[in-house]
Parts: C-alpha cells; sequence; structure tokens
C-alpha cells in the first residue's frame, strides 16, 4: 500500500491519463475518419500504444519507484528495518504493474475492439501482451531506477532506439526485445488481427519476458542488497 | 538488552572511500551500553560512520559488528537495532500515528500497545493523529525517534537527533536518553555541537577529518579542549601601550597587532584576560572598545585536539 501511494501522486497520474487518453483520441478520430480494418490496431495499438505509450507509462512509474526514494532519502526507513529486501523490490514491482496493467489493457482492449478486425478473442490477445510487457518493462525499469539517477534518460533510450529502430531492420534483436514479446504474445492468441511484422513466435516471447522478468527482479534485488544508502 | 562488559558496537579499522575522497580514515572502537557521542565538525564523516554502523554503508575496509553480528547484509539485525539517521525524512502523506506503526510492522509487530509508548515517550499524544507534512522540525524530529524506538531496541543509533529542537524538548529528550541508557541500552547519538554532547553522553568520540581524533570520558576531554590556547581581539585606544601591559600577565602567551590596529592575544586563561583588561586600561588611561574571541569555533577546536 505504501508502495502505491508513493508510486502515483496527483502530477504522475495525471500525466498516465494523457498518456492513455493520446492514443484513445487519436483512435477515435481515425475510426470516424479511415475506419479500414487494422488501421486502428497497426498503427495506433502497434505503432503508438505498444511501441511508445505502454513503454514510457510503465517507466514513469518503475523508474521513480526506487528512484525517489533514493533522492528524498526516505529508502533508509525501509532499509533499515528487518524486512527482506527481496519483498522491498516485489512491493514495488508490484505498485507499477497494479497501476500500468489495468490502464494499458483497458486502453489496448477499447482500440482492437473499435477495429473491424478486433473481433474474437482479438481484445483478449491485445491484453494479455500488453500485460505481458508491462510486467517485463516493470521489472527492468525498476532495476533501471535503482542503478542511475537517469533512469528516464536510459530506458528512453532503450525504447527509442533499440526497440523502435534496431529491432525493426535487424530482425534477430527482436528475441531482445520487449516490444517483440508483446507482439509475439498477441499474434500468438490471435493472428488475424495481430500481423507478423516484428513478431516473434508465442513460445519464445513468453520465455524472453518471464527471463526478463525474472533476471531484472533478481538484478534489482542483488542492487539493493549491496548498494550504499545514504 | 547488552551487558556493560561486552562491547554492543564493535568498530575496527574502518575506512570509507568514495574515488579519491576519503570519509572514513581507519576509525576503530568499542561502542559500549550507556551513552556514548559522536561529536565532530560536519563533514567530519560521522553520518559515514553511523551509516556504516547502521549497515547501510559498506566499509571499504575493515568490519562493523553490532551485538556481535556483522551488520552488513544482516536484515535480522535490525530487530534489536533502531536507526534515526539525520535525514529529516516521512512520509508527508501518513499521519504521525501512521509513521510509527509502519514501523512497528515493519519490525513484525501489530502491536498497539507498542505504538502508544513510543509515541508517549516523544510527547507526541496530541500531534500523533495529524499528517507529519504539517510537523514542525522538531515534531518530525520526535516523531521519528518514535519510529526508531517503537520495538525497544537493544542499540538505538541517533544522527543528529537534536536537530530543530527546542529548549525544553532537549531536556526531555536527555530524561528520555538517560532513562533508556539505565535500561541497558546502548544509545549513540552524534552532534556537531559539543553542549548537546555534554548533556547527553558519558563518553565521547571525536571524529575530525574522517579520522578518530580522540575518544574516552567525556569529561577528560573537555578539560584537554580547555587547556588550548585561545585567540582574543581587544580593541583600545591606546594599542601599543595596552599591548605592552597585557604581554607582561601571566595568562597571555603572546600580543601582536592587526592590520586595524585591534591587539591579538593568545592565551591559555581568558577568564583572567577578561578580569585583567579592563585593570590594565584604566591604569594606562586608555579606552577599551571590545574584547572578542576569534577562534571559537568547533572546527579550530577540534583541530587542536587533533593536533594534539
Amino acid at each position: 500500500m505504501l508502495a502505491l501511494r508513493q508510486a502515483v501522486t496527483r502530477r504522475k497520474l495525471a500525466l498516465l491519463i494523457i498518456l492513455a487518453l493520446i492514443p484513445l483520441g487519436l483512435a477515435a478520430i481515425l475510426d470516424s475518419t479511415v475506419a479500414e480494418e487494422g488501421t486502428l490496431i497497426g498503427p495506433v495499438l502497434g505503432g503508438l500504444v505498444i511501441s511508445v505509450t505502454l513503454p514510457i507509462t510503465v517507466m514513469v512509474l518503475a523508474t521513480g519507484a526506487f528512484g525517489n526514494e533514493v533522492e528524498d532519502r526516505t529508502l533508509s526507513l525501509l532499509t533499515t528495518k528487518p524486512v527482506p529486501r527481496w519483498t522491498i523490490v516485489l512491493a514495488k514491482f508490484a505498485a507499477t504493474v497494479v497501476v500500468a496493467a489495468p490502464l494499458m489493457a483497458a486502453v489496448a482492449v477499447v482500440i482492437t475492439m473499435m477495429d473491424p478486425d478486433g473481433t474474437g478473442n482479438a481484445p483478449l490477445a491485445a491484453a494479455v501482451g500488453v500485460v505481458v510487457g508491462v510486467v517485463a518493462y516493470a521489472s527492468a525499469f525498476t532495476w533501471l531506477g535503482l542503478l542511475t539517477t537517469r533512469a528516464l534518460g536510459f530506458g528512453l533510450v532503450y525504447v527509442l532506439l533499440w526497440e523502435a529502430l534496431i529491432t525493426t531492420f535487424l530482425s534477430g534483436t527482436r528475441y531482445l526485445s520487449i516490444r517483440s514479446y508483446i507482439f509475439g504474445t498477441a499474434h500468438g492468441l490471435n493472428d488475424r488481427a495481430f500481423g507478423e511484422d516484428l513478431t516473434i513466435a508465442m513460445t519464445p516471447a513468453l520465455v524472453g519476458a518471464g527471463l526478463v522478468t525474472v533476471v531484472f527482479f533478481l538484478l534489482t534485488v542483488r542492487r539493493l542488497s549491496r548498494m550504499d544508502i545514504q | 538488552m547488552t551487558t556493560a562488559s561486552t562491547p554492543a558496537v564493535e568498530v575496527q579499522n574502518v575506512s570509507k572511500w568514495y574515488g579519491s575522497v576519503v570519509a572514513v580514515n581507519e576509525a576503530s572502537f568499542d561502542i559500549y551500553p550507556g551513552v556514548t557521542g559522536i561529536l565532530g565538525p560536519n563533514g567530519a564523516g560521522k553520518t559515514t560512520l553511523l551509516s556504516m554502523m547502521c549497515g547501510l554503508v559498506k566499509p571499504s575496509r575493515g568490519s562493523v559488528r553490532v551485538l556481535g553480528e556483522e551488520v552488513q547484509g544482516n536484515i535480522g539485525l535490525y530487530r534489536r537495532l533502531g536507526v534515526m539517521l539525520e535525514h529529516d525524512v516521512l512520509y508527508p502523506f501518513m499521519t504521525g500515528r501512521d509513521f510509527v506503526r509502519l514501523a512497528a510492522r515493519l519490525q513484525g509487530m501489530n502491536d498497539e500497545a507498542a505504538v502508544d509508548r513510543a509515541i508517549h515517550a516523544a510527547n507526541l499524544e496530541d500531534a500523533q493523529h495529524r499528517a507529519t507534512g504539517t510537523y514542525s522540525r522538531g515534531m518530525r524530529q520526535r516523531i521519528r525517534l518514535a519510529g526508531a524506538i517503537v520495538h525497544e531496541p537493544d542499540v538505538l543509533i541517533l544522527d543528529e537527533p537534536l536537530n530543530g529542537t527546542d529548549p525544553r524538548q532537549r531536556v526531555e529528550f536527555a530524561d528520555f536518553v538517560a532513562r533508556l541508557s539505565m535500561q541497558g541500552k546502548a544509545i549513540l547519538i552524534s552532534s556537531h555541537i559539543l553542549e548537546e554532547v555534554e548533556a547527553l553522553a558519558d563518553r565521547i568520540l571525536l571524529v575530525v577529518s574522517g579520522k578518530l581524533a580522540a575518544a574516552g570520558d567525556f569529561h577528560a576531554i573537555r578539560e584537554k579542549l580547555d587547556e588550548r590556547p585561545f585567540q582574543v581581539r581587544i580593541g583600545a585606544s591606546k594599542q601599543r601601550e595596552m599591548a605592552a601591559a597585557l604581554v607582561a600577565l601571566d595568562a597571555v602567551e603572546s600580543v601582536s597587532l592587526d592590520e586595524f590596529g585591534n591587539i591579538e592575544v593568545l592565551t591559555r586563561n581568558v577568564a583572567e584576560l577578561q578580569r585583567m583588561a579592563p585593570k590594565l586600561a584604566q591604569e594606562i588611561d586608555s579606552r577599551l572598545y571590545r574584547i572578542e574571541p576569534l577562534d571559537d569555533s568547533l572546527e579550530s577546536v577540534f583541530s587542536y585536539v587533533v593536533q594534539r
């Protein structure tokens, strides 16, 4: 509860709502003007929500989870108590997921349902893919927030340079991209609505997301256990 | 509870450096039950030393043991260790009571009576249901103290606990610390103000520039501090005659004139100088404008002890 209260300040909540409303507004405009199959799922859900809105939303929450506590020096209030470090990390990680996953899943579901292609289990596929992405990003960005005070900068480099640029042109690197895990999961659940562009198979996508989540979670616990806390 | 014969905290050859900056240099000492003060000017390395004793900062070299156990990475030790660091941090959205209750729950306690006791000890019953964001500096210090003692630790480490408190709160704090000390707890209090530590601690550790300059009984160290020569500036209308008269006093070690015509006197007996200077001025028919100490800052006091 404390982690959740710290994660969601009024300013952050306002920012997250604006971030969520932008793709929804764009989808509404496109829906009323173009309304062709795949118009919303491709450019809006894939190009905007999954590629930009989702990672930035999770980044804002997760990098601040520890970053803010390091900055305002409240971290020592927790680390001088007999609380296992992994439970502190789990609370921070869970707070990010609890806020970001429903928000991003709701945006993904609404946009998918607005698309003529978004029938059958397509909304569910979009939601599951997004939740997988939120979980993996949350773990990676929580670690980044504890590692450096420039977490947002490094996070943006990863999202905009590695995921948006390099993995687009070098297909082999998609196995090291959380965005590809999202596409792979959604495509695996509904291959009609979610095309094969930028995609890897569902099994490696889920394994990759699981590995990223576990590895960065453990790295965060290790970092918290060994770092000097001023 | 600890026993008087065994150290509650053992610091052995501890150094800490950040890059090329040495924060603590080869410090070794033991802390026993009772009240121990860590005294030193700002930036002397007190907080780094305390942070290492709390397990928050890893020594670059040496070891710190609390209650016989390595403190670094020893999470279970925090059940017997209470910590209040210098940084004035709280969760501003929480009430004081919720903050102390959170501290208790993080200790694995679900004990409202313990929360009541800690808040009572901090004398914050009236303000316990207010958000800590509305507290004064002194109140914030006291609610943090309540959070540090709610689990009744054997060792209590308090970094600058009297910052922001008023004189009445200082007296109450001294009583509170004395009670804990009588229960056999080991309490470590840091300060950069000599008089604060004097009122609270029996033993002191004097830290200057990352080094342990002196350790032991407070009064012996205080005497050593009082023996140091003091610089005093005296303003008089007949500077040269006054300087000649002053240099003849036993209490005066040397006399010089500064660029503004003031007399600078080095003395080991300020009281005697203060008593004699007006008499001398009267004898030579000089007006006396001022008598003021020049180097009574803590830094100069500490520097003197280090040089010794």
